[in-house]
This record gives C-alpha cells, sequence and structure tokens, in this order.
C-alpha cells in the first residue's frame, strides 16, 4: 500500500469506526501515465450467442495468450430477486467459460458472495446451475476454500485468501454494470470484495466496510495485478444498487486488461463521472481513468451512454 | 423412513472426517472449525467414539493463549467461531479452564462502535446508520464492528454457559446484545446482516441470519417473537438454500414450530450444510443449542 493510500485508509478508518463505511473523500495518488485499451461491444440480449461476442471482445482488448494458464473467472453473485438484475448473468460466465477454454485455459469459476452465505444456494437460484450443469467440477466457493497468506494486507500482519485465487494465473473479473448505495458504481474494481474470505473476515465482508469501502477496493486491486475484465452491461443497474435498483438495459460487454481504465469507461457509459469515484482516484496510479489516455475498440462508448438513476446522495456523479 | 435423513448424513460426516479429526468446509478440504464444531455437534451421540475424540481433540488444540479459538489450522487470529467452540465445550459439559478462558474471552469483546471511545465520538458524529451504539454486540474479527451472526452465536455460547459460569457481565452482555439484536430487527419481521435500513430504505431479512437471530434471543425474556417465528417459518417454505433452511430448522425446532421432515438428498459435499441439517432432523441434536438457565 503506498503511504497516500495508507493516509487514506486511516483517516477512512476512523469514519467508518462510527459510521460502518466511509465517505472520506480520497486524495489520489499520481495518475498513470501510459495508455490502456479498452473494448466495447454490444450485446443486446442474453439469447444471443455469447462465446463469439466475447472472444471477439478479448481479441480487440489484447488478451495475453492464455494457452495452458490457470484462468478464474470472478462474476459477482450477491443477492437473487426474480424482478431485478443483480448478479453476472450466468449466460455471460457460461460464454467467458466457452471462450477461454477455447483458448486453451484451464477455467475455474470462483466466487465469495458478500451479502450471503449460501454460495451454492445463491448460484441455484441464480439460474447457474441451469445454464451450466457441469459447474460442481468447475465452481470454487472462495467464501470457504482453504486459505494461505499474503502477508501484511489492509492493516493486518497477515491476510488470507483462497488458494485456488493465489493459484491463477489470470483473474478475470465479470461483474454487472451497475450503480452502488455506497461507492457510485460496482463494476471490475469492486467485484474484488468477493476475494475476501468471508469465513474469516465475516459477512458482509465486514472488514472491507470497516476499513472503508473505497480503501479497500483500491488495496485489493493494487495486490491483484494479474487482471482482465469483462463487464456485464447487456442489463445493468440503475438507482439503489447494488441490490435494490431497477435493471437498465445497456446491450453492450466492456473488455480489457487494464481495469480501472474499463471502470471509468463503464461509468461514462452510465452517465457517471469517473473522476468523482473515490476508489477509482485512490487507484489513478494503476490505470488510465482519462478518456484521452484511453483508445476505444469496438463501439464509441459516448454513443452507447445513457443516464442511470442515481440516488439523491450520488447525484452530484452525473457526468456533465 | 423417519430417522433416515439423519442417518445419512451423520455417515456422511464420517466418511468425511479428515485424518486430524475435523472437517472442511468441503469434503476433501482442509479443517476448520466452524464445520469442525457443527460436525461434532451432529454426532452428538457419539462422544464417547474415537472419531468424535479425535475432532475433539482437534478443537481444544486450535484454543489460542489468550482463550479464544483459530478459525482453522493456518490462521493463527482470533475468530468469531470462539463462540462455537464454547457451545461446544458445553454440550460436552466440559466445564474446565479452557471453557473458562474462552467464555472470558467473548465478554472481553465487543462491536468496536460500542466502545467508549466510539460512544463517546458518537456524539458529535451523524449516525446514519441508526444504530443504538449502547448496546454492544459481538463482531466477525476482535476490533471492527458487531453484526447479527457472530452476535447471534455469542449468545447462544453464554447463554449455555450461564449455569457454569454464572456472573453479573455475562448477565449484562447477555442483555446488551439480546437488545441489540431487537433494535436491529426488519420491518419484515425477520434479521438482515446487521442493520434494518440502509439510506432510508427497509432491508429485507435473509434465512440464515433470520434463523441465528431468533437462536440468540431464545429464552428473552422481553422479546414477543410471535411475528419473528411467523417470518422465519415463510422462510423456510420459500428457501431453497440448503444452507439458510437447515439453519431456520434447527431454529424454528428449538421454538418448537413443529416442522415436516425433509427428505432431500445430501448437498454438493458441503459438509457445514450436512451437519446442520443433521442437527435440525426431529432427533438431530438441536436442543445443544438452547440457552441453559441464566440464573
Amino acid at each position: 500500500m503506498s503511504a497516500i493510500s495508507r493516509r487514506g485508509f486511516h483517516a477512512a478508518a476512523a469514519t467508518s469506526l462510527l459510521t460502518g463505511c466511509s465517505s472520506k473523500q480520497p486524495q489520489g495518488p499520481p495518475p498513470f501515465s501510459r495508455r490502456s485499451t479498452v473494448a466495447v461491444l454490444k450485446a443486446a440480449s442474453y439469447d444471443d450467442d455469447l462465446t463469439p461476442i466475447i472472444l471477439a471482445g478479448l481479441s480487440h482488448a489484447g488478451l495475453p495468450d492464455v494457452k495452458g494458464k490457470r484462468v478464474l473467472l470472478k462474476p459477482n453473485l450477491v443477492e437473487f430477486d426474480h424482478a431485478t438484475a443483480i448478479n453476472t448473468s450466468p449466460r455471460v460466465v457460461v460464454a467467458a467459460f466457452e471462450a477461454f477454454r477455447s483458448l486453451g485455459a484451464h477455467v475455474t469459476i470462483g466466487e465469495g458472495p458478500g451479502h450471503r452465505r449460501d454460495t451454492f444456494g445463491l448460484t441455484e437460484e441464480a439460474g447457474y446451475w441451469r445454464q451450466f450443469h457441469a459447474l460442481d467440477e468447475h465452481f470454487v466457493d472462495l467464501n470457504r476454500d482453504d486459505v494461505k497468506s499474503i502477508g501484511p494486507f489492509l492493516g493486518r500482519p497477515e491476510f488470507f485468501f483462497s488458494e485456488t485465487l493465489l493459484a491463477a494465473d489470470l483473474i478475470v473479473s465479470l461483474p454487472k454494470m451497475k450503480t452502488h448505495h455506497w461507492a457510485g458504481a460496482t463494476l471490475s474494481m469492486k467485484n474484488f470484495f468477493g476475494l475476501v474470505p468471508g469465513s474469516i473476515y465475516g459477512w458482509p465482508k465486514n472488514l472491507l466496510h470497516y476499513n472503508g469501502i473505497a480503501n479497500s477496493i483500491a488495496a485489493l486491486n493494487r495486490q491483484f495485478r494479474n487482471t482482465f475484465a469483462i463487464v456485464d452491461g447487456i442489463t445493468g443497474m440503475e438507482g439503489n444498487g447494488p441490490i435494490q435498483g431497477q435493471p437498465k438495459h445497456m446491450g453492450a460487454l466492456v473488455f480489457g486488461r487494464d481495469i480501472v481504465a474499463v471502470d471509468a469507461t463503464c461509468c461514462r457509459m452510465m452517465g457517471i463521472d469517473p473522476a468523482k469515484i473515490d476508489y477509482l482516484q485512490l487507484a489513478a496510479d494503476l490505470g488510465a481513468i482519462s478518456a484521452s489516455q484511453i483508445d476505444q475498440r469496438g463501439e464509441n462508448p459516448a454513443s452507447l451512454r445513457q443516464e442511470f438513476g442515481l440516488i439523491e446522495q450520488f447525484k452530484h456523479l452525473r457526468l456533465a | 423412513m423417519p430417522g433416515t435423513f439423519r442417518a445419512q448424513r451423520v455417515d456422511a460426516l464420517i466418511a468425511s472426517q479428515n485424518a486430524d479429526g475435523g472437517w472442511g468446509y468441503f469434503a476433501g478440504k482442509r479443517s476448520w472449525l466452524e464445520p469442525t464444531a457443527y460436525g461434532l455437534l451432529a454426532l452428538y451421540d457419539q462422544m464417547n467414539s474415537p472419531h468424535w475424540k479425535r475432532g475433539w481433540d482437534l478443537v481444544r488444540s486450535w484454543q489460542l493463549p489468550d482463550g479464544s479459538w483459530r478459525p482453522n489450522g493456518q490462521v493463527s487470529e482470533s475468530h468469531w467461531s470462539t463462540a462455537l467452540a464454547v457451545t461446544l465445550h458445553c454440550a460436552r459439559k466440559q466445564f474446565d479452564a479452557p471453557f473458562r478462558r474462552g467464555v472470558e474471552w467473548l465478554l472481553e469483546q465487543r462491536g468496536e462502535e460500542s466502545t467508549t471511545l466510539a460512544r463517546f465520538l458518537g456524539i458529535f458524529m451523524e449516525n446514519h446508520i441508526g444504530h443504538d451504539r449502547k448496546f454492544a454486540g459481538w463482531p466477525w474479527l476482535p476490533g471492527t464492528t458487531s453484526w447479527i451472526e457472530p452476535t447471534s452465536h455469542a449468545l447462544v455460547a453464554l447463554k449455555r454457559s450461564a449455569p457454569e459460569f454464572g456472573g453479573s457481565e455475562l448477565r449484562r452482555r447477555v442483555t446488551l446484545a439480546e437488545g441489540m439484536i431487537l433494535r436491529r430487527r426488519c420491518s419484515d419481521g425477520g434479521w438482515n446482516y446487521g442493520s434494518r435500513a440502509a439510506l432510508g430504505i427497509d432491508l429485507p431479512s435473509y434465512p440464515e441470519t433470520t434463523a441465528l437471530a431468533l437462536l440468540g434471543l431464545q429464552s428473552c425474556p422481553e422479546a414477543d417473537l410471535s411475528k419473528d417465528l411467523i417470518r422465519a417459518r415463510e422462510l423456510w417454505q420459500q428457501c431453497e438454500a440448503r444452507l439458510g433452511r437447515a439453519w431456520l430448522a434447527v431454529s424454528l425446532r428449538n421454538f418448537g414450530v413443529d416442522l415436516p421432515e425433509d427428505d432431500k438428498p445430501i448437498y454438493r459435499n458441503d459438509i457445514l450444510a450436512t451437519a446442520l441439517e443433521a442437527l435440525s432432523a426431529p432427533n438431530g441434536g438441536h436442543s445443544l443449542l438452547r440457552p441453559g438457565s441464566l440464573v
């Protein structure tokens, strides 16, 4: 953790001592100075054949060679409600699984839901087993996997993560494009909350809230750098996300190796100013936030922009 | 056939016990305290067997010098599952020094929002979560805020310990924690993880947290739990998720609610779900989570 983010970390921890969540306005590190590539591809419906779209997105976004590599797909599974769009669609996960398999990768799907202890129950309710009958052979509950220490992290002298996660050559964040009632938006970076094992640190990933949501998101993304993102923006969520919002059809998938740039692009597509998202600012040295540093492939994100509804507390995030 | 449901799970648990005597969250994985404690509770009628003794010895070996328990053989930090180890001591009626140190450690812990400093600072800050900080619960890990689940586990452990341990501090903490849980009850009659609402919008109750909160509130003299028990029964009827459903069955049976015996197959090598389902059977030992007398 950098000195700057450590200061932010302690300040937010003091605030969250009393509030349970951080509202600290962070000071970011020096910005990322290189260029990144983000691909935005149209996908009108979950009924489309998504595997070729995902293969095209991986290629456009410069996926490195994954032949023989261990790839962990990390969807976002939070809660299930038939009336809304909370979780990464199982069709996107299955298509990503097929795409990476076709590229010669050894693919595992792993998730450690933040809100529900019963990960398998959640995968059933969210329709994962209906879409993927062999899920048993390829799914790992990151909340309850065997663990290994990575040493100091998040202010603790030792921190533990799933051994499956730590063995992965590439972690593919597969989030839903959603608003979030504490963080503003939840995308590829926030999705890493699900990497933290609840069996040690509790539900709903208590320790991360206690240390400040933005600080924890930045710290996790600083820790895990072997990443790629595929954002499920076919149907996202607006309003009081990540659970109680309303579905919002966007009809797109967003791809990139630089997941900061992916999240910044998604924010713009949602009508949210990425410069006002705390965790992006705290991770500004990890990837490109400015549109001028991002080489867009596929669709022009500006042409797909839709104003995602924002709750009153986050109206100020609206992109001009 | 009556009794088959539990017998299948007991057999599965014995077959999946690790060589060190414990159980992992999934068959074939390394041992953790939580599935080991529930596994041993589910095998409550085999306490004199060699396999029970091996599990018990493992649990005893995981106590840390401060009286708390570690969650597994790799992590050497104090952990919320200390409450489960204390409850297991009560089930075994082993009220020796390790048991007493475990209870003492629990009594030293509280959610960070309820420390004297936090309560003082809270006077000057907006309390947008809306929790009354004087009602102290328990955190998942020392030094963090309290939540329904670890508070409920601690309540079960302390209420089971009360006849042997006694003391005004234990009674005081039980009363405060019951107050904490009751004040965080959702509008639908059950419990979410830690709050009844977020940003002014009501949160829904969840099966597992509702079940555990009710277990923690057993024999609470001030609580009218009739609405919550109705909600818990509704959740049990609606819930397909096996872990939540098993916890609900354990809880409802301890409140005397008559439930039909399940006939579902064993669930995906999930040891915790298997152990809880065994406990939830009519003859399954769920009463081991009933409180002793606080007098």
